[in-house]
């Protein structure tokens, strides 16, 4: 069963390598499992899941991370893409002039091999159900990439991607930040819709109510660049009744 | 203040002198013959290097040319000689150019001796990715000395005259149809316009003349590629598009192949004229080799209610100096330049648009894109002239610049002058690279860097890519790739 | 610099005997000084005046750059303050050249505050002056009228606001000119240094009837070292008949932000250079400037923002309000070195057309040699919004008093940037005094 492994993983910014922001970090992920990590803001959520995508940002100092028995950490980030990692953003970038159909024609060309000539019609009717699955108007698919995009319609964008590229791993980060209910739901529903045996997810949120929506298989707690607690669901609902201070009270009674 | 005449009769396309040290050649240092393609060819007419009065006799009576038309250009030589060049605006690059060196008449009466075969594969495999047709490709490379025009669009010139257009070239033109022709010629760009149209008008050969009498709405685009198969590569060529009252006409010249030639200098003058009601839209792709300087004198008249448009794309070169310009003569006349630059290693291209506004009520667009990569520079220039006792004159300007890599330079240097409290006049510009975001962000869908480079430079570009017709648009953005292949990293 | 011969005038007018006048007037002062304005005046005969080729010139009036007939002026009567009262830290008043000075506080001056005219700042602090005196020159086109400016000047503020002192009231300076055919050559130098903070308004007045002819060349060089803060305000309200020059240089070092705005109300034909060097990482710099253009006067300006520094910003906003005849230039440049990699910048030139006669002329430029940087211009050129105009006309107000208020609207965007309410009062009453003159 393929997997994702974070090795006691290291990351910095690239500016400033000496200030480490994930601090040894581990975690597994098998396909067909979703794990969510929470955490207070600024503990280096969203650092991980750019640097396991290798934003030129993050520079990792140590540990590994293994896809399907291999590091992937000397592969440039389009190699880990077409390796099948995904990362939801948390703030997609705006693509003037390239719309939607166009630029998920390119990526779905970029993944087969050289010499092979994509089939149009397949790939039109493959999108159109999927774009039928996510409640998306067919007219999206002619804007350009995140332009004028509310935030809910780039969430869904980065959703339908997620749907037309199928990746086995998809990193989603903060998802849910500046959605309102409905907008979650419809994302939400499309994981949902993708959630079995060949995808594996990461969810990472502040929040638990996105947990509402998809309830994951393990929830892990991070603080200051390690995860310090993990569980299931119910770890979720505590921390949502709880906060996070307590846990840090927890941690810190753990180390006195 | 400059009378308004005096700014038609010079380009005027001033920018400020406190360009910080004097210009290098943004050539140094780059391997001018790499990748260029050229043959020892045997001419059956050739001027000879150099220019002088003799030369210009020896090309008019080849062309077998009335008198006036030699007085023209003996008269044209004279103001070319005494013109300075326009380096105290434009980049000393110019004085680079050695008069002496060029060949100004050449025209090949034999069939050239090389194959197919002795052409370079990376040049067949520039043409294959582009898409040129089979029988295009042979005559780009040279191996076919003429080009089978009538087999690959048919007979064009024949259907558009039984509508009664006139499309030949400008030595048959003059010399069939004077009457039409001449009223014309040479009038919206005088001779002294500025050095380059002085000696294009010396030495001009080749070149499209189109008459569309009135009323008539030509349904398909002329195209220039029909006139090439009549002389060598238009090195000074000339044209001149009368669309008559209520007459429609589109025209593309160039193509999106590199253009392999020996001459180091291209510098054509085109002139149109759309009266009444007349609607002219010109499409220009180029893509010259590295070595060409090219200057080029373009300029329109609209009428009353007429509409001209250049759509203008340039690549290549090692120096373009373009700015197509509408006169707006008549009333509710409407002007716009549609214009595409991309400037590579070695490449600067200096273009833009002139909007010359005199008569009420007139509107001009200019919407123009740069993209610089690697060492290359774009420079926009513009001017918008709405000087007189003018009433409700509209211009809106857009100039974008895109840089891609450290090395890359862009200017703009837009002129405007508004009198009169009727007009609305509208300038905006802006510069920006593409973000490291944006391209991370393609990469993590799987796009290599390069690939994400691509899409980025061709969204940036393809509002504009669109209004050029299909077949253009397609191997415009194919001809983009190419120039972006090796800019990342 | 040694004394070499002086050079003679070519036209009549300033002529070698008004220099050599001068120099004798100025012999208590430091050497270097004296032999800075021979050079000068040496510069100034050797110049040409700027000819049609000049492309710093484009669309300038060059007939109208007639120094024949000047002369410098006799000691004026002492001025008082021309403009609206408001809190300050200290004024200087300058009369045809003479100085009457109000005290600086003690506890400013106790601090190393500086604020002197410039001759006393050249007998006291020579050196310090020396070292910021002409740092960077002009090169907008105004260098002949700088050098006549250098040779000739005898009057103008020098402020110094020593490291971390932060003044919260502003200095202001007043140079008034009085009489026919007289010259003015003020000169302004600011320095503040790190992480100081201060404020400089200046306003220059022609003193006598609105006939009298004059010529006045200006320079203002306004330095902010690391982290410091300034805001300097010019406003010239010269005679009908005035030519004037006036050569403006910002040099902002890292983190520093200078705000400067010039405020154009007089002359026949005035013209202002105004070059931000953006020097240092977070330097910012915001050019700002409002124009009265009646008449037939012909208002010319040239900007250069120059991001030498990576991480730097400036925004330069010009308005102009057109009227009769009247005619505009704005000029202006970004150059965005190799090395100023992450510039932002801004320029736009705003023309507010409100007559069929008036004429503006616009040339936003950019010349950009890094790559990662945001920069924009842009310009319009148009009418008062009509539907505007009806909506106060149907509220009664007349046509002359509904497009005053218009104009005043128009200019309150910039007027706004002005942290100082006093100030910006007093420039509000300047631009009305202008409407209702």
């Amino acid at each position: 069963m393929p997997s994702l492994e974070i090795r006691d993983l290291f990351v910095a910014l690239a500016a400033t390598p000496d200030k480490p922001i994930v601090k040894g970090l581990n975690l597994t992920i098998r396909t067909g499992e979703v794990h969510a990590i929470m955490g207070p803001n600024g503990t280096g959520k969203s650092t991980l899941s750019k640097a396991i995508s290798g934003h030129p940002d993050y520079v990792i100092t140590s540990g590994d991370v293994i896809l399907d028995g291999k590091s992937i950490l000397e592969m440039e980030p389009d190699e880990r893409a077409r390796a099948g990692l995904f990362l939801a953003f948390q703030y997609p970038s705006e693509i003037p002039g390239v719309s939607i159909a166009n630029f998920l024609r390119a990526a779905v060309q970029a993944r087969l091999a050289e010499g092979e000539e994509l089939d149009a019609t397949a790939y039109y009717k493959r999108l159109y159900s999927k774009m039928d699955m996510l409640k998306i108007d067919r007219k999206f698919t002619s804007r350009s990439v995140n332009e004028g995009f509310s935030g809910g319609e780039k969430k869904r964008c980065e959703i339908l991607q997620m749907a037309m590229l199928e990746p086995t791993f998809a990193l989603m980060d903060e998802t849910d930040s500046g959605l309102d209910i409905d907008a979650l739901r419809i994302v939400a529903e499309g994981v949902e819709a993708m959630r079995g045996d060949k995808l594996g997810v990461l969810l990472i949120t502040h929040y638990q109510r996105l947990l509402d929506y998809i309830v994951p298989d393990f929830v892990h707690v991070m603080y200051d660049g390690r995860i310090v607690k993990s569980g299931d669901k119910t770890l979720a609902l505590e921390l949502e009744a709880k906060g996070y201070d307590w846990v840090k009270q927890e941690l810190a009674a753990a180390t006195a | 203040m400059k009378p308004p005449t005096d700014l038609l009769a010079e380009p005027g396309l001033d920018a400020p002198t406190h360009e910080t040290t004097a210009v290098e050649n943004p050539t140094v240092g780059i391997d001018q013959s790499a990748g260029d393609f050229t043959y020892d060819v045997k001419y059956e007419f050739d001027a000879g290097n150099g220019l002088n009065e003799n030369v210009i006799r020896y090309i008019s009576s080849v062309k077998k040319e009335a008198d006036w038309i030699l007085d023209f250009r003996l008269k044209a030589y004279q103001t070319f000689l005494a013109k300075p060049m326009p380096t105290h605006w434009a980049t000393k690059d110019l004085e680079n150019i050695d008069f002496n060196k060029i060949r100004y008449y050449l025209s090949q009466g034999t069939k050239p001796k090389r194959t197919w075969d002795e052409v370079p594969d990376d040049i067949k495999k520039t043409f294959e990715r582009l898409g040129i047709p089979e029988q295009e490709r042979k005559f780009l490379a040279g191996v076919e000395a003429q080009f089978d025009s009538e087999a690959a669009y048919s007979n064009v010139k024949d259907i558009v005259a039984k509508q009664g257009v006139i499309f030949c070239n400008s030595t048959e033109a003059l010399r069939e149809h004077p009457e039409l022709f001449k009223k014309w010629f040479g009038k919206v760009i005088p001779t002294g316009d500025n050095k380059f149209s002085a000696l294009n008008s010396a030495v001009f050969s080749g070149g499209s003349f189109i008459y569309v009498p009135k009323g008539v709405k030509v349904a398909m685009p002329l195209q220039a590629y029909f006139r090439i198969n009549a002389e060598n590569f238009g090195q000074f060529e000339r044209t001149l598009i009368i669309a008559d009252e209520g007459a429609e006409v589109t025209y593309m010249e160039g193509c999106t192949a590199p253009k392999f030639s020996t001459s180091t200098l291209h510098s054509a003058v085109v002139e149109l004229v759309a009266l009444k009601g007349a609607k002219i839209q010109y499409i220009t792709v180029q893509n010259w080799a590295n070595n060409v300087f090219n200057l080029v004198t373009k300029r329109a008249i609209a009428m009353e209610d007429a509409e001209v448009k250049w759509i203008d794309c340039n690549i290549g070169s090692r120096l373009t100096m373009k700015y197509p310009g509408v006169i707006l003569k008549g009333r509710r006349a409407r002007g716009e330049v549609i214009s595409i630059a991309l400037a590579n290693d070695g490449q600067h291209q200096d273009t833009g648009a002139k909007m010359i506004h005199a008569a009420d009520d007139t509107t001009s667009v200019i919407v123009a894109k740069s993209i610089s990569v690697g060492q290359g520079r774009s420079t926009y220039r513009g001017v918008v002239h709405i000087p007189k006792h003018l009433k409700g004159c509209k211009n809106n300007t857009e100039c974008d610049a895109l840089l891609i890599n450290t090395n890359s330079r862009t200017d703009t240097y837009p002129a405007i002058v508004v009198r009169g409290d009727t007009h609305a006049v509208q300038h905006e510009a802006s510069v920006s690279k593409v973000s490291e975001d944006m391209i991370f962000y393609m990469q993590q869908r799987g796009l290599t860097e390069a690939q994400a480079m691509s899409l980025a430079v061709n969204g940036f570009v393809n509002d504009l890519v669109r209004q050029f017709p299909m077949e253009y648009s397609v191997e415009l953005k194919r001809l983009i790739d190419l120039e972006m292949e090796g800019s990342v990293g | 610099m040694s004394a070499s011969p002086l050079s003679t005038t070519p036209a009549e007018g300033l002529s070698s005997a008004h220099f050599a006048t001068h120099l004798s007037r100025s012999a208590a002062l430091p050497a270097w000084w004296l032999d800075a304005k021979k050079a000068a005046w040496n510069q100034f005969t050797a110049l040409p005046l700027p000819s049609r080729t000049d492309e710093t010139w484009r669309f300038s009036d060059l007939k109208g750059l007639d120094l024949t007939g000047f002369g410098l002026p006799e000691a004026a009567p002492q001025a008082t303050p021309k403009h609206a009262a408001f809190p300050q830290s200290a004024e200087l008043v300058f009369a045809n050249g003479q100085a009457t000075r109000g005290p600086v506080p003690a506890d400013l001056a106790g601090r190393g505050v500086i604020f002197a005219p410039l001759e006393e700042a050249l007998r006291e602090h020579g050196d310090l002056v020396r070292s910021y005196f002409q740092k960077h020159p002009a090169n907008l086109g105004s260098e002949k009228f700088v050098a006549l400016n250098t040779a000739l000047t005898a009057t103008g503020a020098f402020l110094y606001v020593p490291a971390d002192v932060e003044v919260a009231l502003p200095f202001v300076v007043q140079h008034t000119l009085t009489g026919q055919n007289v010259a003015a050559f003020p000169h302004t130098l600011v320095v503040l240094g790190p992480r100081a903070k201060a404020t400089l308004v200046e306003f220059f007045v022609s003193g006598g009837a609105a006939s009298e002819r004059q010529l006045v060349s200006g320079v203002n060089d306004l330095h902010a070292a690391e982290g410091a803060q300034l805001t300097y305000v010019g406003a010239q309200h010269w005679s009908r008949q005035t030519l004037a020059f006036q050569v403006n240089s910002i040099a902002a070092g890292r983190d520093a932000r200078v705000l400067s705005l010039n405020l154009h109300l007089g002359g026949r034909q005035a013209r202002h250079e105004s070059h931000s060097r953006l020097l240092g990482p977070g330097a910012h710099s915001e050019m700002l400037a409002l124009t009265v253009a009646d008449g037939d006067r012909e208002f010319d300006q040239r900007t250069l923002q120059t991001h030498v520094a990576p991480h730097t910003t400036s925004n330069l906003l010009y308005k102009n309000a057109l009227l009769d005849t009247a005619k505009t230039i704005f000029s202006g440049l970004i150059i965005v070195e190799p090395d100023a990699q992450k510039t932002d910048a801004y320029q736009k030139n705003r023309n507010l057309m409100l007559s069929d006669e008036a004429e503006a002329h616009s040339l936003p430029g950019l010349e950009i040699q890094a790559n990662d940087v945001k920069c924009s211009h842009g310009s319009t050129s148009a009418r008062i919004d009509a539907e505007q105009e009806f909506y106060l006309q149907a509220r009664g107000i007349a046509p002359a008093a509904a497009r005053r208020l218009l104009v005043t609207a128009f200019f309150e965007e910039v007027l706004n940037k002005l942290e100082n309410e006093d100030v910006h009062a007093a420039l509000t009453a300047l631009i009305a005094s202008r409407f209702q003159a």
